[in-house]
């Protein structure tokens, strides 16, 4: 072994040698000829071509060395690398065709892999399960204390089921006022998601108890931030608001929350504050997000049996009070926080193995015709007595060679593209941390790569083996010509079959951005500006939105409890109308929100009916709600609604104080799409500020671009009230380009594939007609000379291209059919058999097909016969 | 002598020729080239491209060893030794083809 690696490190000497030692006989001969009275010129020609071609001479002598495998290996690559760089064309085209394939199968996977594959980062990440509410139209709701105290006391499926809800707070501590996220967690919540806090503890049962200091946790970022990560900040006391609340732990650094995207938990949540889970009320607000750990062996099936007898005995227990239709649904924590991107996901993955299929495809095709162009070589080879093993292997080594190079170059596309998607990932993804380029998936396309080149990179040789050596010899261009054309032919129509099945699904997600793009969301975002300020008092509020109003370049100025489109957490409770039935009541939810007047003008919105609030509905005069013109159409059909009572959850003591009330209809807006540009999710119910104090937005109706608008908004604030924080600045455009995230990523993903996997399309059927024409010169020669003209010769072309092209549209188009329904969850506005779409695509292919075709068949209109002739 | 039969025929006797030549002393590839031609100029010539795949089969077998030195014309060259193991071979080549050689003159004799 030592000596085999030492031969082939000297292999460089070796060859030295080799060079040194022909180099020597060559000038020996010549001197001797000259000395005989030969002119030096024709002494060492003549010498020359004594020895033969030395190139020749040199690979018989490394031949005639014993065959060890390394050295042999390596001798291939080098004579690979050699006949690779003898034509740049075909290397150029088919490493980049490789690298396109392997590269943008890789920068999927990677996506895929991490998000769809990879457990959450939790401890026993796989026992993890959401526990979502269905109360009558709302089936992924919260839960309220009473019915997570009634899970936890049933449960045996469950170790544990703890819940969060996240609001926003004013960060503690000196310094800036600053605004984060807060969550309330039930003690045993945190344990579920992070397997050890940086410091301290989390909470325990003993935080529960009714006369225990208040502790917070704290994260990282806030501990690094606000208390310069003072080692010994465990036990310390901190100031919120009024209260001092004790620092019992700090959460690690790379701790964050992956939650579904409606369930308004944020990847990053600062402060945490304990909540007890009191049973004592049925009818409390749904709000705590549960995640449970199932018991190990336990299964969310099981789990689910168990929840639906469990929701049976919570119905029971309210007897005719309660929700008839409270169910409880249990999903993977995994899948749910996936559920939207997944199809995304798996429907870009599919459509990217399309895309390596066709350069795979491409690759078969160019190699086929170089092979086959190369019989005449290796059946030279053979007749000289190199074995076919050797041949084989040979050529087996060059398209491995191709493979790997096609591989190295994936890898910087495989980058490339990556950063790119993860530049375009909608907010869905956002959470994902680690979508790294994944080697495992750029092993197997490179196999996939290699497997590809080598296999049919020998196939002509393999099926020329069975035919007579002078046989081959004479025939070399037609008898194993004519095979490769089948094959050729085959790959085209696959080819053109597999782009027209991306070009018909990437035409309807295309359509369907369109269709979002145009969608009427309710409101207007252009040229408002909105930021967050917390819980504010009115009269400070009322005060703040005259101030802004009365800036330069601004129109109005209104504030909202939750923007459109926007993430924070909902609020949404139960709603009924005078004399509903016992059980009609707690049955069916509307989206809350809390608004000060001005609100819809502010944002465009519709007017539909009545008023808009004023500043005196206020709660000591009658409670009033505006409806939009959902509920209104689905409550009083046909019937003014203005002056129509509901009752409704209100909290006109303080924030989250709720009780419930019964309110005025005052006014009927048009329905603002609150969670999806694309859904009609919960109608809405208006509340005036006074009424229900919260957290809120202010929104700004500028007449253009304000300049420093961003900080003339915060010296507005600050000269009220310096201890109140302004976070979350911006244009509301933002949150809708957000809400478009998703449609935009596959529509823009699908495009690109679509065009990447045409262009192959494009080239492959580019080099096969090239090919053809290219075999075919001495026919089209002699065609032209018994008096064939241009159009007859370009006729002739273009049939035998369309020839593979009509059957692969065919197949396409039946693949298509079959496969385009997959899509019909992500479409918006347009169905998956859309006419126009197929239409257009079978248009586009062939527009592609007879541009791919032109060149060639042009060229062979210039075959000039009597040079054809000549070489036939 | 047919072309064909005639390479067969040359492919068995290169390597003893080869190896006879070496025989008398370290010799560099243009040197045995230059003898071959002197010793077979009727009967056959060698191609001077099978020369040097043969010296390296043959020295890949162990029967020749390489060596460089300075040549007569003071230039370092490759020079070819017989190891003892293409001593032995040579030995036992030069017998089967002495008994072949007997052999078919016995039969030629015969015939005559």
């Amino acid at each position: 072994m030592m000596r085999r690696l030492r031969r082939l490190f000297h292999k460089q000497t070796a060859e030295k040698q080799l060079d040194a030692e022909l180099r020597y006989h060559v000038e020996g001969q010549t001197a001797d000829y000259v000395a005989r009275g030969m002119s030096a010129e024709e002494a060492r020609r003549r010498a020359r071509m004594e020895i033969g071609e030395i190139e020749d001479v040199k690979q018989e002598c490394r031949e005639a060395r014993s065959m060890h495998f390394l050295e042999d290996l390596m001798q291939d690559v080098r004579y690979g690398a050699r006949m690779l760089r003898r034509s740049p064309g075909f290397l150029a085209v088919a490493v980049l065709t490789l690298a396109v394939g392997i590269g943008a199968n890789t920068a999927i996977f990677s996506v895929v892999n991490a998000v769809l594959l990879r457990p959450l980062p939790y401890p026993d990440a796989d026992r993890l399960a959401i526990v979502l509410v269905g109360v009558g139209n709302a089936t992924r709701a919260p839960a309220s204390q009473f019915q997570l105290f009634q899970i936890r006391q049933r449960t045996k499926e469950f170790e544990q089921v703890g819940g969060i809800w996240v609001t926003n707070g004013v960060i503690p501590g000196d310094g800036e006022p600053e605004q984060v996220k807060v969550g309330f967690v039930t003690t045993n919540f945190l344990p579920l998601l992070c397997a050890r806090p940086e410091l301290g503890r989390f909470f325990g049962a003993e935080d529960e108890a009714p006369n225990a200091p208040w502790g917070v946790v704290i994260s990282h970022g806030v501990w690094a931030r606000r208390f310069g990560s003072d080692p010994s900040i465990i036990g310390k006391s901190i100031r919120i608001g009024a209260n001092s609340a004790v620092i019992l732990g700090v959460t690690p650094k790379d701790f964050k929350f992956i939650f579904p995207s409606d369930a308004s938990v944020p990847a990053n949540v600062d402060l945490f504050y304990p909540v007890s889970v009191d049973g004592s009320d049925p009818n409390g607000p749904g709000y705590l997000h549960l995640i449970g750990r199932l018991r190990p062996g336990s299964n969310t099936a099981r789990a689910q049996a168990e929840a639906d007898s469990i929701s049976e005995q919570i119905r029971s227990l309210r007897g005719s009070s309660g929700a008839s239709n409270f169910r409880l649904y249990i999903f993977p924590f995994q899948n749910d926080v996936v559920r939207e991107v997944r199809r995304t996901l798996l429907l870009l993955f599919g459509g990217v193995g399309f895309v390596l299929l066709i350069s795979c495809a491409n690759v078969a095709n160019l190699l086929l015709a170089r092979a086959t162009g190369r019989l005449r070589e290796t059946t030279v080879r053979t007749a000289l007595g190199a074995s076919r093993g050797r041949l084989v292997r040979q050529l087996l080594t060059e398209n491995a060679l191709l493979g790997c190079i096609g591989g190295v170059a994936a890898l910087g596309i495989g980058w490339a593209a990556l950063r790119a998607i993860l530049a375009a990932r909608p907010a869905s993804l956002a959470n994902f941390s680690g979508v790294n380029l994944d080697f495992k998936v750029l092993a197997f396309t490179f196999a996939v790569a290699i497997l590809t080149s080598a296999l049919f990179g020998i196939a002509p040789i393999v099926a020329s083996s069975r035919l007579d050596l002078t046989q081959s010899l004479k025939e070399a261009g037609s008898t194993a010509g004519r095979t490769g054309r089948a094959w050729n032919k085959l790959l085209v129509a696959a080819e053109v079959a597999l782009g027209f099945v991306l070009l018909v699904g990437t035409g309807l997600l295309m359509r369907t951005f369109v269709n979002v793009l145009r969608v009427d969301p309710g409101f207007r975002a252009e040229n408002v500006f909105s930021f967050q300020i917390p819980s504010p008092k009115y009269e400070m509020l009322h005060q703040l939105l005259e101030n802004l109003a009365a800036l330069p370049g601004v129109r109005s100025a209104a504030a909202v409890s939750h923007l459109p489109l926007d993430s924070t957490a909902n609020w949404y409770d139960h709603y009924w109308k005078e004399g509903a039935k016992p059980e009609e009541q707690n049955s069916v939810m509307a989206d809350h929100r809390s608004i000060l007047p001005g609100y819809f003008r502010t944002i465009g919105a519709t007017l539909l009916e009545g008023r808009d609030f004023t500043e005196s509905d206020d709660a000591a005069h009658q409670h009033v709600i505006i409806i939009d013109d959902v509920l209104a159409q689905e409550l009083w059909p046909g019937e003014d609604s203005i002056g129509k009572k509901l009752n409704v959850s209100d909290s006109p003591s303080g924030p989250y104080q709720f009780q419930r009330d019964w309110a005025v209809v005052v006014g009927v807006v048009k329905h603002i799409q609150c969670h999806s540009l694309t859904l009609m999710v919960r109608p809405q119910i208006y509340v005036p500020f006074q009424l229900a104090p919260r957290p809120m937005s202010v929104l700004i109706h500028t007449t253009g671009i304000v300049p420093n608008l961003a900080t003339s908004v915060r010296a507005q604030v600050v000269l009220l009230d310096k201890t109140i924080p302004v976070s979350n600045v911006g244009p509301l455009s933002d949150t809708v380009a957000r809400a478009r995230s998703q449609s935009r990523f596959a529509s823009l993903l699908a495009a690109s594939l679509t065009a990447i996997a045409l262009l192959l399309a494009c080239v492959g059927i580019y080099g096969v007609l090239s090919y053809s024409v290219a075999q075919r010169t001495g026919e089209i020669g002699i065609r032209m000379a018994i008096g064939a003209r241009g159009a007859d010769i370009m006729k002739m072309v273009f049939g035998s291209s369309f020839r593979p092209i009509l059957p692969g549209l065919i197949s396409g188009f039946l693949l298509s059919v079959a496969l385009t329904p997959l899509l019909s969850d992500m479409l918006f506005g347009i169905k998956p058999n859309d006419f126009t779409n197929y239409a257009e695509n079978v248009v586009a292919i062939l527009i592609v097909s007879a541009i791919a075709s032109y060149l060639p068949a042009r060229r062979a209109t210039r075959v000039d016969p009597l040079v054809a002739l000549r070489h036939w | 002598m047919m072309d064909k039969d005639k390479k067969e025929f040359l492919k068995g006797t290169l390597d003893m020729l080869i190896l006879k030549i070496v025989a008398f002393g370290p010799i560099h590839g243009y040197a045995i080239s230059q003898r071959m031609k002197e010793i077979s100029k009727d009967f056959f010539q060698v191609h001077q491209g099978s020369l040097y795949p043969a010296l390296h089969r043959l020295e890949d077998r162990g029967w020749l060893e390489p060596e460089w030195k300075e040549s007569e014309t003071g230039r370092e060259a490759k020079f070819y030794k017989l190891t003892r193991k293409g001593r032995k071979q040579l030995g036992n080549e030069m017998e089967s083809w002495a008994r072949m050689s007997d052999a078919v003159k016995t039969i030629l004799g015969a015939v005559e």
